[in-house]
């Protein structure tokens, strides 16, 4: 028979299920006998439920979260300013005044128009991340298929122009776009407008395809790119042969699935990496 | 709660080595795929240790700024979900206690109301749980540490002693001296909890 301090030491294992059997066997054999000890071990349950009972988090939309992420790195890698709300707010404050005088002189700039291999794009791309993260809720599905018509222009323009990894780079961002814009395009609040643009959507990435196809090379990548983003709109439309969750939600469960994807996931826009040169 | 099942496979550990590496080079694309897989895991620590989302979103995003600047000295030597739950246990619980203790229920998350639900009970549990939290806030550091994992992270016994690199029993020390303390600090709550639940 365990002493009553033995027990009492052994208390927090217990309810945690670290104990092994035997142990368990010699801590139950107290229990029936000690009121005190009891009593004691409902305490700890009870602490332990107010842990694991703690409000986990709702879904949160990757999107938004990224993109503010993505407009401070920069600045703190490089400039290292201290991770304090307040400077991150400074620095995205500093990104959308950027924005507000380039869009001042955006008719001699042409920024909005550049396409990925225009020394301007990045300018672009900035804008559009701040764009994004402070477009209200319901005006969101329709910038991102601004977005997502605008990434297929560049496509199409890259593959015309014999810039296979630009215009692969497009693709991926398109598809992003499209991934984070799926949940709304699926219950669209006026379903006509969701058809049409999806409708555009098809006949923009026909004309990729044609495109890359029409420079004689015919890109293997591109036309993967443009079936798998043909098929992801399939998937849009047709939501009964939906297998995966098209949205990136957390809160569904306390980690994420380990499990790599059998394909890295595209990228938001061209990455400068894949930067070609434009003569 | 996380489990040993979760731990990557091999070719899953091959492609998080190769992002990693990436990343650490400065390439954002291979940290956006980092961030896509863990960004749940963060948030869902930050809010259940903060319990207001918009703070969370932000000690979330406190979370990869400081693992983008650690990479380039980040080793191989333990998985990286480990090294992140530390990373993230440590910003949440300084959050926690940086932030003034607070009255007013706005903003911070309730679960969803149940029909029937008293709002006294509710108004209730989510002082209770402030309470908890910020009563773990102020534990000493070895214990703060190893529970916050436990309570936020919802991490096993097995993971927090890889999380943290010590021995299982010397979790298990800790999460019972930490445990001790909680109840000594939080008497009478709990207590009264017992009996509500009773």
């Amino acid at each position: 028979m365990l002493s009553h301090a033995t027990t009492r030491d052994w208390l927090i294992p217990y309810a945690d299920g670290m104990l092994a059997s035997d142990e368990r066997r010699r801590i139950d054999g107290h229990l029936a006998g000690c009121a005190a000890c009891a009593a004691e071990l409902r305490q700890v349950r009870e602490l332990n439920l107010l842990l694991v009972t703690l409000p986990a988090a709702p879904p949160v939309a990757f999107a938004p979260f990224w993109l503010k992420l993505q407009a401070v790195l920069p600045l703190r890698r490089s400039l290292r300013i201290p991770t304090l709300r307040s400077y991150r707010r400074l620095g995205l404050a500093l990104a959308m005044a950027t924005v507000a005088a380039l869009a001042a002189a955006g008719s001699a700039l042409a920024a909005p128009a550049a396409l990925p291999d225009n020394p301007l794009y990045p300018i672009k791309q900035l804008e559009e991340s701040v764009r994004i993260a402070f477009t209200p809720a319901h005006d969101r599905l329709t910038y991102q298929l601004q977005l997502a018509n605008e990434r297929l222009r560049e496509a199409q323009a890259m593959a015309d122009d014999h810039k296979p990894l630009l215009a692969k780079s497009s693709l991926r961002a398109f598809r992003v776009i499209v991934d984070d814009a799926a949940a709304a395009l699926k219950n669209p609040a006026d379903p006509k407008v969701a058809k049409d643009a999806l409708r555009t959507l098809r006949v923009q990435l026909a004309a990729v395809e044609r495109d890359n196809a029409n420079r004689g090379e015919d890109d293997r990548d591109v036309k993967q790119l443009v079936a798998d983003a043909s098929r992801e709109l399939d998937r849009i439309e047709q939501p009964e042969t939906v297998g995966v969750p098209s949205t990136i939600v957390v809160g569904e469960q306390a980690t994420p699935d380990p499990t790599p994807r059998s394909t890295p996931r595209p990228t938001p826009r061209p990455a400068p990496s894949d930067r070609e040169h434009s003569d | 709660m996380a489990r040993a099942e979760d731990a990557p496979s091999i070719e899953g550990d091959a492609e998080e080595r190769r992002l990693i590496d990436r990343s650490a080079s400065g390439d954002q694309e291979a940290f956006r795929q980092l961030v896509i897989r863990y960004h749940r895991l963060v948030i869902n620590v930050a809010v259940r240790a903060l319990g207001e989302l918009s703070l969370a979103e932000d000690v979330a995003q406190d979370v990869f700024i400081k693992v983008y600047k650690a990479l380039p000295g980040y080793r191989h030597d333990k998985p990286f979900k480990h090294w992140l739950h530390r990373v993230a246990a440590n910003a949440v619980t300084d959050a926690l206690r940086r932030r003034r203790p607070v009255v007013s229920l706005d903003g911070m998350l309730q679960p969803p109301p149940s029909a029937g639900s008293d709002p006294q009970d509710v108004a209730t549990r989510h002082d209770l749980q402030r309470a908890v939290r910020h009563a773990i806030a102020s534990l000493p550091p070895h214990y703060r540490d190893t529970i916050a994992l436990q309570a936020f992270g919802e991490l096993s016994y097995d993971e927090i002693a890889k999380a943290l690199d010590i021995p299982l029993g010397t979790v298990m020390s800790r999460l019972n001296g930490a445990k001790r303390l909680l109840r000594e600090r939080l008497g009478d709550l709990v207590r009264s909890e017992e009996a509500n639940t009773a």
